[in-house]
């Protein structure tokens, strides 16, 4: 993102160097209230770099407890759907997105010494 | 609804595309969602390089950036009507992102600006 060829791609002025579409985050952001009137042009650009980090914070972590949880069995290398559930029950600030992935969680990954993630998924699964 | 998305003196057609976009025939690629291959792109940036990812721990993060945008607009937006402003911009978001509990990720994106904006005053905003 630093090279220069970066640069030249602002011209184009749609994505340009930025790693996801800006009109398609626009239109994300209009349709997640119907308060939101007018969204400044920077708007998007932020979130095209603060969605990188969110990807690539989820998808770290979610790497993490799949390691961990396979440390005594045959290691695996593919992250699962449930890796990124897990990810997100365990991480407070991503707390919002839990009922995305309540009903998906399967319990097919057998924590070991994270048992009280599983019991923080059933309480959200029973209240 | 395929409208084009008006931005206010937008020079450039705001086509979504930028030229590699995948085809919309691919249902989960709706106006909702983040394209399925940018996100397995930044997805895999993050692990070794052996790393695999199933189709369906995209499409789950896939989902999630959408909650997310929503997340952290709808406080922004919040905002902005408390101050009585119509223009969500990108203090906004920053202060959203904060209050949310993302204030990590407020320096690497304060840099990102800062090249940004650089960028933009070499080259006159056709706009504004």
């Amino acid at each position: 993102m630093r090279q220069t060829g970066a640069y030249s791609g602002i011209l184009s002025r749609k994505t340009g160097p930025h790693s996801l579409p800006l009109a398609r985050i626009k239109k994300i952001m209009k349709k997640s209230s119907d308060d939101v009137k007018m969204i400044s042009g920077e708007a998007p650009i932020v979130f095209s770099k603060a969605c990188e980090l969110f990807i690539e914070e989820l998808t770290k972590r979610a790497w993490i407890i799949m390691t961990n949880n396979n440390m005594h069995e045959k290691r695996r290398s593919t992250l699962q759907k449930d890796d990124v559930a897990s990810a997100i029950i365990a991480t407070d600030v991503f707390d919002f997105l839990v009922n995305l992935v309540s009903s998906t969680h399967d319990n097919n990954c057998e924590l070991n010494d994270e048992e009280s993630h599983q019991d923080i998924m059933e309480d959200i699964q029973n209240s | 609804m395929a409208e084009v998305p008006a931005s206010p003196g937008g020079g450039c057609g705001s086509h979504e595309s930028g030229g590699e976009r995948s085809p919309q025939s691919n249902v989960r690629e709706q106006d909702r969602y983040l394209p399925i291959a940018n996100i397995g792109r930044i997805m895999k940036k993050g692990l070794p390089a052996n790393a695999k990812i199933a189709k369906e721990a995209k499409d789950t993060v896939q989902e999630c950036v959408s909650e997310f945008i929503s997340f952290i607009t709808s406080e922004a937006s919040d905002k902005c009507q408390k101050e009585k402003r119509k223009t969500i911009n990108g203090d906004d978001l920053v202060w959203s992102l904060t209050t949310l509990g993302f204030e990590d990720y407020i320096e690497p994106l304060k840099a990102y600006l800062i090249r940004y904006r650089e960028m933009e005053v070499c080259i006159a905003s056709p706009h504004q």
